[in-house]
């Protein structure tokens, strides 16, 4: 597949689509945790009045070239995750740009906005968001292990690393999802898919109590904004992923929409219902459940 | 031609034709001594010139007119005339360095030194059993003699304790010649009938022979004696007792064991080696320099015996060997001395006075690696050969003795020289004159033209007169000149070759070229930030990259050996350079020699002993060896590329060099060891040793390389080693990717070789830009600083973000190749631990970027500049390349691509356009560039439309815990940045492989420090020692016969 | 007769060497050197001679071309004389030696000149 000018529109289509499924979806989401809590909760168009208000904002300030930018690069990384992601499978103009690159794009570019929000708040001089970033790398370093090992393990089932095709492959019925011809895997990736959703028990990277929302801490107005826009997407971009290599993809948006809503439930589950670990517990945690979970599925598959 | 007889007539008439000359006469004396040793030489060296160029034959010179065995009778052939001229002048060197004493003394020391002269001439000459006494005990008694010249009182005792066990000698000596001729019926050597080692007197007769020659030569543990005239004799007196005496008695061994057959080898072979590796590894822990020469001469000649041990099986090479090594011990060993009568001090470390004076350096490199035999020096072909011939014969115990007792000799002699280096010199340590840098300098000029005439003997590949290394040699005589003049014309040296010879290249030495020449030179831009004249930083640099030019030249195991050498070398004296450097120059030095002997071993092995050897002949070795092979060279090539286990040298010598020095040593040097692996694995391809596949257990060294060198990066707290244990990673995935032994592994491997090279030198050199203004190393202190550098700023940030392989930068291509490789490979587990090391190493990427440019900026770094545009300049080199190579890989991927596949015969990457497909995925660079661009572009544009007009705040302008802080210190969150990680995962922080190896080298020191206690300085101990060691060879050798 | 000769220049030189190590005295040390050098050349002096051979004189008996097979060569009976001249120049520096060593310490038992070591 090659480049046509007509796929700039249907791109910022998907992207309009998923933008506003992640601000509606998330709020639900929190709606529902405070339910859970015993709390009303926010309304669930909270996020747009949110993002409109930041955007209004007109006090604001700049630590230099390295903060203006964080923000470009952390939504960047998020609008670049979906774009080389296909969306809907067997849809004309859900592929995005997915010619550019397979799966290992898409897993590598997740660093993409991590690392330009990383360099942004460290400029901002803030020791909490340098705490926030040391934190949130140590973490992931062992929390997308068991992701790798599953990819590696899908990689070679499928025997491709196109997307396109693995989804291909779990066509025609519930039973060839990956859930089911390779759940060792799908356990494997669903570690990391929780530890990496920012939600208890592995949310320290922002915890609230001692380093408040961490790397973000000195972001606001637009700022804030951009990073807002990131927050609403990028989990759905990542849900994407996970929902292709693993549940069938999705065939239509209606598909997509209820797949995706059930697998971020997910972790928001498992969040609302336990504390949060420190860095170097759910390090430990990591390699002794997820670890051994990915190396059986690679030696097995 | 004058007669050779001669010599000993004019020694031996001068010297009583000095008591004719009145006793106030010094002067004039003086000058007939000097005479007379000139005419010794001379003679010597015009039959040495005449009887190599054909032009006269082995004479032998019949005396008082009859035939032998009934008169004595004298022979001078090549080997006679060579050492011949080595003893006169050494004698007549030895007479200027000891003039000061003689003049004092008069015509009777001038007299005892023309009397040893003559007596160690006449020892290399004769033929007769009886003569060789006399003339033994003429050097015994003239040494004694001159032993007194000495300033040093201790010497008497010295000379007592050499004259008792001289007694001893005589005794055994003399017992030993008259049973030989009793069971021969003549004196003469020529006649000595072949003895079987035995119980029977005739061989009795032989051993006692023997044994007292063998005592002659000082071998361990029978040695305490010449031990502490070394220690106590003047310098000028050593050099003779060492280079003279001592060559001349393994020669008398030579002669007398040639006849009596090669049933007395093994007992040679024996004592020769124990002595040499027992005498190096006392001399570790020693301190005073001439003791430190005496252990080291007596562990050379130790050699020497090994060698004439070895007569059997080397052949025609056996003159070239034994010859080779003495000549370099003789010419080495009296250059030290005479260096060491104008160094004040007599610990180790006083001869860092030495250092003011850039010859006497040049000097004492010089002496050092021709003891340690590296090229271009004779000891190195004498080396190589030695080993081909032992393994050809299967003497590995003998090979593997020998490597070893280089190991540590080179040890302590790099030691040494690093003390001299870089030790604080002693205030006027230095009594440097005309006359002694004069002799010393001979030595010098001795030592080259060995090495060239070594090199030039026929069937030998000079490694001298090869184009690089007289550039290198040219760079010597350049040394005068300011570096940036230097500079240029090294630039220029090294972009001119790079034109010569990069058309007979094929694409994949290609790449290693053109990272390791025009590599070297964009590199070398930035040493255009020294000032003054630098002196010993280009011959070193120039050396190093001679090395890399000659290794991707090289078409034989020989030619390969040699230039792997030389870029150690080279190497070594560059990583000295830097400041607190000595320690892990040593390290790196002696793990370099160790790996470079496991390739020696290796070449050997899979050569047996025919030579010369094509490189890609290797893929011939018969299938037993092949894994043994491959497991030398595989140890050899990975203790350059600093696998986990072998590395442990790498974080410092690269943290601790200069800052132009750090790129060189970690983006160019490490990819020599690469290299070999791919010449290594094209030729033998898998192995397997008892069952086991050799890539696979390569593949887990890679792995494990890549994750625990990433894991002990991010520990670090001084940036230039966070970088070197980088590189240790670094290697680690493209040693992972070679031992894959597919076509994409190799590609993998490939792109780390320039990738490793391009964002490695850049952040070396960004941050020893950082070095340079802030003058620390240490990340903590530093922060901030991303207005004040905003360039290097910009090519760190490039740097990182092309190393954590994140798109759209280069690195994401390994990672991409990496996906594919690994697809249809059979290696599951190690990946593993790939699979995290990528992570992991985004940690200490951010690390680095953080605490040194985000943050709080620190108070004394307000007014710091951006760094030395010179050093930009690569910078910013590496940075534009990193980004073409990014769009487009393959202006250099291609063509390896296509060569890889005519390797494997298979082309799993289609190059269609800009895209490239696999298999199994696709990757279009170009594409991701520009998508990447655009939402980049766009997601900007909205900021600024909306917070164009944000206010620039200052510093401290942040809320903290309910504070505005002022205090950068307390502020700035950098050191121990990944405590969270230490607490879960710092167990793999132990420092397991350090430990093993400090633990190897407490125990040699250790065995040093416990065996010298063995030589309590009492005469009669050592004569008992003398006694004790005769008894326990004899009963050993005659177990060795029942 | 040659072999009562050779016992006993076997005798004097391990008595000699005996005496040389186990007397620290220098001048003692010498002395016992000394006896070891006289059963050396004692040695020298039985071992030269070679059972059925005959006296060196090139004669009619004796011509020339055979001369090496048959005569005993006279040269190592001869050098005995050098082997003592050597052992008296050996011993005379030995004693000089002495002198000086008693000068540097006034002592002369070897075991006191043992600065030089390890």
């Amino acid at each position: 597949m090659t480049f046509e000018w007509i796929q700039v529109p249907y791109a910022l289509a998907t992207l309009f689509i998923i933008l506003n499924y992640g601000l509606l979806m998330t709020a639900v989401v929190r709606k529902l945790a405070a339910r859970v809590g015993g709390r009303p909760g926010i309304p669930v168009w909270q996020n747009y009045i949110d993002l409109v208000k930041n955007f209004a904002l007109r006090s604001k300030i700049n630590h230099g070239v390295m903060y203006y930018l964080g923000p470009v690069f952390r939504l960047s990384g998020g609008i670049g995750l979906i774009l080389f992601v296909p969306t809907i499978y067997g849809s004309s103009w859900a592929q995005n740009f997915s010619f550019a690159g397979d799966l290992v794009l898409a897993l590598y570019f997740i660093f993409f906005g991590t690392l330009g929000m990383a360099l942004g708040a460290g400029e901002s001089g803030h020791p909490h968001s340098a705490i926030g970033v040391s934190r949130g790398l140590a973490q992931v370093t062992t929390a997308e292990l068991p992701m790798a090992l599953a990819v590696y393990s899908l990689a070679i089932q499928y025997q491709t690393l196109s997307i396109t095709e693995i989804v291909a492959a779990q066509q025609g019925g519930l039973f060839n999802w990956t859930l089911f011809t390779n759940p060792l895997a799908v356990v494997a990736a669903m570690f990391a898919f929780v530890g990496t959703m920012m939600r208890s028990p592995f949310d320290v990277v922002l915890a609230p109590q001692e380093i408040p929302i961490g790397p973000p801490t000195e972001y606001h107005s637009a700022y804030l904004a951009l990073m807002q826009t990131n927050r609403a997407i990028f989990p759905i971009a990542k849900t994407i992923i996970y929902m292709n290599l693993f549940f069938g993809g999705a065939a239509n948006w209606a598909e997509f929409a209820i797949k995706v809503f059930l697998l971020y439930m997910i972790p928001a589950v498992i969040g609302v219902v336990h504390p949060r670990f420190r860095v170097e517990q759910s390090i430990r945690f990591f390699l002794k459940w997820g670890l051994p979970v990915g190396i059986l599925a690679i030696l097995t598959v | 031609m004058v007669s050779p007889v001669l010599i000993i007539a004019i020694g031996l008439g001068t010297a009583f034709a000095l008591g004719l000359l009145g006793s106030s006469r010094k002067t004039l004396q003086f000058g007939a001594t000097l005479t007379a040793l000139a005419a010794m030489s001379a003679i010597s060296v015009i039959w040495l010139v005449a009887l190599v160029t054909g032009a006269a034959q082995t004479a032998e010179i019949h005396t008082a007119g009859a035939v032998p065995p009934f008169a004595i009778n004298l022979r001078v052939g090549i080997a006679e005339a060579a050492l011949l001229a080595t003893v006169t002048l050494t004698g007549l060197f030895a007479a200027l360095s000891l003039r000061a004493q003689l003049l004092k003394l008069g015509r009777g020391g001038m007299a005892v030194l023309l009397v040893l002269i003559m007596a160690i001439s006449g020892l290399v000459m004769t033929r007769d059993l009886f003569n060789v006494f006399v003339f033994i005990e003429l050097i015994a008694i003239a040494t004694a003699g001159l032993v007194l010249l000495s300033e040093d009182p201790r010497a008497v005792c010295a000379g007592f304790k050499f004259l008792v066990v001289g007694q001893i000698i005589a005794i055994l000596l003399l017992v030993g010649i008259i049973f030989t001729y009793h069971a021969n019926g003549s004196l003469n050597i020529d006649d000595i009938a072949a003895t079987p080692v035995g119980v029977q007197g005739a061989a009795l007769a032989m051993f006692l022979l023997l044994i007292a020659l063998v005592i002659e030569l000082k071998t361990f543990p029978a040695n305490g004696w010449a031990l502490d005239i070394y220690t106590s004799a003047h310098p000028g007196f050593s050099a003779v007792f060492s280079a003279a005496t001592g060559s001349a008695a393994l020669f008398i061994v030579d002669k007398v064991v040639a006849p009596a057959g090669a049933e007395w080898l093994p007992l040679l072979t024996g004592i020769g080696v124990l002595s040499f590796v027992a005498s190096n590894v006392v001399a570790l822990r020693q301190d005073n320099d001439r003791r430190l020469l005496g252990y080291s001469s007596v562990g050379q000649l130790g050699l020497v015996l090994a060698v004439i041990g070895q007569r059997d099986v080397l052949g025609e090479a056996y003159l070239y060997v034994a010859g080779g090594l003495i000549l370099s011990h003789a010419v080495a060993k009296a250059g030290l001395f005479w260096m060491s009568a104008m160094v004040r001090g007599r610990n180790l470390d006083d001869w860092a006075a030495i250092r003011a004076r850039a010859p006497m350096v040049l000097a004492f490199a010089t002496f050092i690696a021709m003891l340690v035999g590296l090229p271009p020096f004779p000891g190195f072909y004498a080396k190589w050969d030695l080993a081909q011939a032992l393994v050809a014969a299967g003497r590995l115990p003998v090979l593997a003795l020998i490597l070893l007792g280089v190991l540590i000799e080179a040890a302590y002699l790099f030691r040494w020289f690093g003390f001299a280096i870089k030790r604080e010199a002693p205030e006027k340590g230095l009594s440097a004159n005309m006359v002694d840098c004069g002799i010393t300098f001979a030595a010098v000029i001795a030592g080259w033209a060995l090495g060239w005439i070594w090199g030039a003997i026929p069937g030998q590949h000079n490694v001298l007169a090869t184009l690089p290394m007289l550039a290198v040699l040219a760079f010597f005589a350049l040394e005068p000149l300011p570096a940036k003049i230097k500079n240029v014309a090294a630039i220029g040296a090294l972009l001119g070759w790079f034109t010569l010879v990069f058309g007979d290249y094929d694409p994949m030495r290609l790449i290693f070229a053109v990272v390791m020449i025009p590599g070297g030179a964009v590199i070398l831009l930035a040493s255009f930030t020294e000032t003054g004249r630098r002196i010993g930083f280009y011959p070193s640099a120039m050396a190093m990259y001679a090395g890399l030019a000659l290794l991707l030249e090289a078409t034989t195991f020989f030619e390969f050996f040699a230039a792997w050498e030389i870029m150690t070398i080279g190497s070594y004296f560059l990583i000295l350079r830097g400041k607190m450097s000595e320690p892990h120059a040593l390290s790196y030095m002696l793990f370099s020699l160790g790996g470079a002997f496991a390739l020696l071993a290796g070449f050997a092995l899979a050569s047996g002993g025919i030579q010369p050897f094509a490189l890609n002949q290797l893929g011939t070795v018969g299938a037993e060896l092949a894994p043994w092979v491959f497991v030398l060279l595989s140890i050899g090539f990975m203790t350059k590329t600093a696998a986990m286990g072998l590395h442990i040298w790498l974080p410092g010598a690269h943290a601790e060099a200069e800052t132009d020095v750090s790129p060189m040593v970690s983006g160019i040097l490490l990819k020599a060891g690469l290299f070999g692996l791919f010449l290594m694995l094209m030729e033998l391809g898998r192995q397997s040793l008892w069952g086991v596949d050799l890539t696979v257990v390569l593949a887990w060294i890679g792995a494990i390389s890549a994750f625990l060198g990433a894991v002990l990066s991010i520990f670090q707290e001084d940036a230039k080693r966070l970088l070197a244990y980088s590189s240790i990673s670094q290697m680690g995935y493209a040693l992972f990717g070679i031992a894959l032994m597919n076509h994409l592994g190799w590609l993998l491997a490939m792109m780390f070789v320039i990738n490793h090279y391009v964002y490695k030198s850049m952040l070396f050199l960004a941050v020893g830009g950082v070095y340079k203004r802030t003058h620390t190393k240490l990340m903590y202190q530093m922060g901030g600083l991303i207005t004040l550098m905003p360039f290097t700023f910009v090519s760190v940030l490039v740097g990182i973000i092309a190393m954590s392989g994140v798109p759209p930068l280069s690195g994401f291509g390994g990672r991409w190749i990496f996906y594919n490789a690994i697809m249809d490979a059979g290696l599951r587990l190690p990946l593993i631990l790939i699979f995290m090391a990528g992570p992991v190493g985004f940690l200490y990427l951010f690390r680095l970027i953080h605490t040194i440019f985000l943050g709080q900026l620190k108070d004394p770094h307000r007014q710091l500049k951006e760094a030395p545009v010179w050093l930009l300049v690569p910078q910013m080199i590496f940075v534009a390349f990193l980004i073409g190579f990014a769009v487009l890989p393959g202006m250099a991927l291609q063509k390896v691509d296509g060569y890889i596949g005519s390797i494997f015969g298979d082309q799993p990457l289609v190059w269609s356009g800009r895209a490239i497909a696999s298999e199994f995925g696709y990757w279009n660079p170009v594409a991701i560039m520009v998508v990447i661009a655009v939402i980049f572009v766009s997601v900007f544009l909205i900021l600024i439309a909306k917070n164009h007009d944000a206010q620039k705040v200052k510093q401290f302008n942040i809320v903290f815990s309910a504070e505005r802080p002022y205090r950068p210190e307390t502020t700035h969150f950098a050191w121990n940045f990944f405590a969270p990680y230490r607490k879960a995962l710092g167990f793999l922080e132990a420092p397991v492989v350090t430990s093993f190896w400090g633990g190897v080298t407490d125990g040699l020191n250790g065995t040093a420090e416990f065996t010298r206690r063995f030589y309590n300085g009492n005469g009669q101990s050592y004569a008992a020692h003398v006694l004790l060691f005769v008894v326990a060879v004899y009963l050993i050798a005659m177990g060795g016969v029942a | 007769m040659s072999q009562i000769a050779l016992t006993c220049g076997f005798i004097l030189i391990l008595a000699g060497l005996y005496g040389a190590l186990t007397n620290r005295d220098i001048l003692r040390m010498i002395v016992a050197f000394t006896v070891a050098n006289t059963g050396v050349n004692i040695v020298l002096v039985a071992v030269g001679y070679l059972p059925g051979r005959t006296a060196p004189i090139l004669d009619s008996a004796v011509p020339v071309a055979e001369a090496a097979q048959r005569i005993i060569d006279p040269v190592p009976q001869a050098l005995v004389l050098t082997a003592i001249v050597i052992g008296l120049g050996i011993t005379a520096l030995m004693l000089a030696y002495a002198y000086r060593l008693f000068r540097l310490r006034h002592s002369l038992d070897i075991s006191n000149f043992t600065e030089l070591k390890w």
